[in-house]
């Protein structure tokens, strides 16, 4: 509770380098699980996809649902129903085995009425729109670095393009494991994940390449500190967001479970629940740290590093950034005070709020 | 300064009243997708033999030609003999066909008479034969045109190589058009799109290089421009005509007004309606099918989607931002009703946008647009959480909630534009190069991203701004949502940041 209190009030103090290592390699076994999933089980592809059977039944004044429980018994219920002009059924379903699509067909006789059609029919969603789709990631991906290198850093594109990765393997890696059907929708859904972790992510390297600003140059501080103050003082923002993305999400799930023939629904739901959360994670955790594994082996930090480390002996768990320290070392701050030049200042003595402690009282009235 | 925020914050809000207005006054409503609404579906027969590869080829051609059309969303697919089309809500099941088209090929061929026009241009004029068949042979009885029933010449005996009678793809019924052999085909073609210039639609045109392009339609130009025989002057006017062909009718048959065009700028013009102008470019542009079809039968569909699912999607819909505006005002009291009227406004120009498109170009809304605003929603509050917690932020590092208002702003501002721009960079270059629900996911992203940056700047922004100058801000930060003070106990004043 009081690590709550703490997150609320910006008192964070989560050593998340020290939470690197055990998260790289959960997503290393949650991305093996889901590429050998892909790999051994394959997709659920759907009608749209493969294409299928699809079956006119005439049966004047049966309602869609009545195909649909006919469909359910069959075992192929997620068949899609159309009404047309009142009075035919036409039922589409993704089984192409021809034995299996003629016996439908007699039961569908037999309980609906006559089948007046019945053929195979292709996909809608034809490779030409995949294969375009593919070639507009790629080409979104090179873009999209290009942008971050410019506006951020190479290394950055770098993290972000890995985390991007790993969240779409994980929300496809879902579906491959429980054998959702895939549809247009889910394939949307992917994509809309793939957006939002990316915005994601570079909201959390715009804090870190503030901070690393701001802290940077006083050069008391090696990268991976300054990225842990950085990611505690975004984690809150993460959260938050997270929250109110997820919230109506959450509730098409709950709500989807509730009413009856809302399967593509909860399914769709699910897709994109497991991709905003694996999103943020992936931002905060795995971004992050290879950004910070690859800016450690830069000279200037190597530099700092050994300078921190002949200063405050071994390598401990990292240390965290107190708030006074932080405001104390910003260079911004007080660029009047800052000695010019000189050798680093000695470190001031750390004065640390305790978390959870009575914070200094307000002052009741600000004179101005 | 707070007359600038004020300027900002009554335009935003003008135009949101305004969009909201007239969006129930010209009765824009959003065009439901197939599997929300339902629409037309149009089942198509190969004539002659054909193959799986042809078939989807023609799949291919069908969807670029309504993706042309706007954002339709239309289902395709192939079946046992032919192709099935589906398009969302289309009430006239006529234009549903239009649209679909059976199309054979486009040829390009000089008007030699128009019979039966309002106007009543019969006669050309011009006399002696040179170069291609002139219009002459036909005045002297040495050609005479197979005209079948209906007067005009039937599909069996429409070879390039002849003259023939056709009449006009739209307009008066009883006209008919008189035409010498093809002299181009619509290879020649490489894009053709609606333009609106000089207050009026017309079509842009635009050729290929070389002899099967733009050199082969300068010539024919050259001579329809002083009206030769083989493309003679009707009566009354200074130039001949050049019909263009599809299918058996004729497109449109403007009048060649220079001898010589350039390969880009080529325009048709001849008081389009816009509708006119979209049909007449799209049949430019994608010309022919590789096999021909026949429309076997237009019928009604019903939503895919089941009413029951819809209704479960309403109510999540509105059960999750329920929640959402409880989160948000409970966590950041008074910013969170700012956050929220930011989130009403983003909203309702989004839907202002979404009912325009959907009625005037067709954009059509399905479940996967639906879902994408749902989450769009998320990253719209993203925007406000950002810039609220940086304001948290400074104030807890020591300074006035007054003065971290102005300088979180644009620290905060510049943050969203950097992740708004990654997201706009993916939705236009997925609405470029992909076709399909694809594009449409795309579009929407787009939108719901700009929409976000414009509610952030002109009206949290300037919001937040107004609200610090009150004496209430002042004195109760945490109905703001914000910490009483800053964690460092040292003095702090709001110009210089002190340390002692």
């Amino acid at each position: 509770m009081s690590r709550l209190t703490g997150l609320y009030r910006g008192e964070s103090s989560v050593d998340f380098p020290g939470l690197w290592r055990r998260a790289v390699m959960a997503s290393t076994v949650a991305v093996l699980i889901g590429l050998a999933s892909f790999g051994i089980r394959g997709l659920n592809l759907g009608l749209d996809f493969e294409g299928g059977t699809s079956y006119e039944v005439r049966a004047p004044g049966a309602e869609v649902a009545d195909a649909r429980a006919v469909m359910d018994d069959l075992g192929a219920g997620d068949a899609r129903v159309q009404v047309v002009d009142d009075e035919v059924l036409l039922i589409r379903s993704d089984i192409e085995d021809p034995a299996r699509a003629a016996e439908i067909r007699d039961a569908l006789t037999t309980r609906l009425g006559p089948v007046e059609a019945f053929e195979q029919v292709g996909p809608t969603w034809g490779d030409e729109v995949t294969d375009k789709a593919l070639r507009a990631l790629v080409v979104f991906f090179v873009v999209v670095a290009l942008y971050i290198t410019v506006r951020l850093e190479w290394k950055m594109a770098v993290g972000a393009l890995v985390a991007v990765a790993h969240d779409i393997v994980l929300s496809v890696g879902v579906y491959s494991v429980f054998q959702f059907e895939i549809t247009p929708a889910t394939v949307i859904a992917f994509l809309t994940i793939m957006g939002y972790s990316l915005y994601d992510t570079i909201v959390v390297y715009d804090k870190v390449r503030e901070i690393v600003a701001r802290l940077g140059a006083t050069e008391r501080y090696t990268y991976p500190e300054l990225m842990n103050l950085a990611l505690n003082r975004v984690t809150m923002r993460s959260i938050n967001t997270s929250v109110t993305s997820a919230i109506p999400v959450v509730s098409l799930l709950v709500v989807g479970s509730l009413a009856m023939g809302a399967a593509a629904l909860q399914e769709f739901a699910v897709a994109l629940l497991v991709g905003i959360v694996v999103g943020s994670y992936s931002s905060l955790f795995l971004a992050s740290s290879l950004v910070s594994r690859l800016k450690e082996g830069e000279e200037r930090w190597q530099a700092v590093a050994s300078k921190v480390r002949g200063r405050i002996g071994e390598e401990g768990p990292t240390r965290v950034i107190g708030r006074q320290e932080a405001v104390l070392s910003d260079t911004r701050a007080a660029p009047r005070r800052s000695p010019s030049g000189g050798p680093a200042k000695k470190r001031p003595p750390v004065v640390r709020p305790a978390t959870g402690g009575a914070p200094p009282r307000p002052r009741k009235k600000k004179k101005r | 300064m707070p007359r600038r925020q004020l300027v900002l914050l009554l335009g935003i809000v003008a135009l949101t009243v305004a969009a909201s207005v007239l969006t129930v006054v010209w009765r824009n409503e959003p065009l439901l997708g197939l599997d929300l609404q339902g629409g037309v579906s149009v089942r198509l027969v190969a004539v002659g033999p054909t193959d799986e590869a042809m078939l989807d080829q023609t799949v291919e051609i069908i969807r670029d030609r309504i993706d042309g059309l706007g954002v339709a969303e239309p289902e395709i697919s192939r079946t046992e003999t032919g192709v099935m089309v589906s398009l969302p809500g289309v009430d006239d099941q006529e234009r549903a066909l239009t649209l679909v088209g059976t199309t054979a090929e486009l040829r390009f061929r000089p008007v030699c008479r128009m019979l039966n026009f309002p106007g009543g241009a019969t006669e050309a004029s011009g006399t002696a034969p040179s170069g291609p068949a002139s219009c002459a042979l036909l005045d002297s009885g040495e050609v005479v045109p197979s005209v079948g029933p209906g007067g005009v010449t039937p599909p069996e005996d429409d070879h390039p190589t002849d003259f023939v009678v056709l009449g006009a793809r739209t307009g008066s019924p009883g006209a008919r058009y008189v035409l010498g052999p093809s002299l181009l085909t619509g290879e020649a073609i490489a894009e053709a799109n609606p333009l609106f210039i000089d207050y009026q639609w017309q079509v842009g045109l635009d050729l290929r290089a070389g002899r099967v392009g733009i050199d082969g339609f300068n010539e024919i130009a050259a001579r329809c421009y002083v009206g030769e025989t083989s493309c003679p002057r009707l009566e009354g006017a200074t130039n001949g005509r050049l019909a263009i062909v599809l299918d058996g009718q004729v497109v449109t048959a403007p009048a060649i007004r220079a001898p010589e065009f350039k390969a880009d700028s080529i325009l048709i013009s001849g008081g389009f309606e816009k509708q006119e102008a979209d049909d007449v470019s799209l049949a430019l542009r994608y010309g022919a099918l590789p096999v021909e079809l026949e429309p076997e039968n237009t019928r009604v569909v019903s939503a895919t989607i089941g009413e029951d699912s819809l209704r479960a999607g309403v109510v999540a819909g509105l059960v999750g931002l329920l929640l959402v505006a409880a989160f948000i005002v409970g966590y950041y009291r008074i910013l969170g009703l700012v956050a929220l009227t930011s989130l009403a406004i983003s909203g309702a120009l989004l839907w202002a946008i979404v009912a325009h498109l959907g009625t005037q170009s067709g954009l059509a809304l399905t479940l996967a647009g639906v879902t994408g605003m749902i989450v769009a929603i998320g990253v719209s509050v993203d925007s406000n959480v950002v810039y609220f917690e940086h304001l948290k932020e400074d104030v807890r590092d020591g300074r006035t909630a007054r003065s971290s208002v102005d300088r979180a702003f644009p620290i905060a501002f510049a943050t969203i534009v950097k992740a708004d721009t990654a997201s706009l960079i993916g939705a236009g270059l997925l609405w470029a190069l992909t076709v399909g629900a694809v594009r449409g996911f795309a579009l929407y992203l787009g939108l719901a991203t700009l929409l976000d940056l414009v509610a952030t700047y002109f009206f949290m922004g300037p919001m937040v701004r107004l609200l610090a100058t009150t004496r209430w801000f002042a004195e109760h930060p945490r109905r703001f949502g914000l910490p009483a003070s800053g964690a460092v106990s040292t003095p702090v004043s709001p110009t210089a940041e002190v340390i002692s």
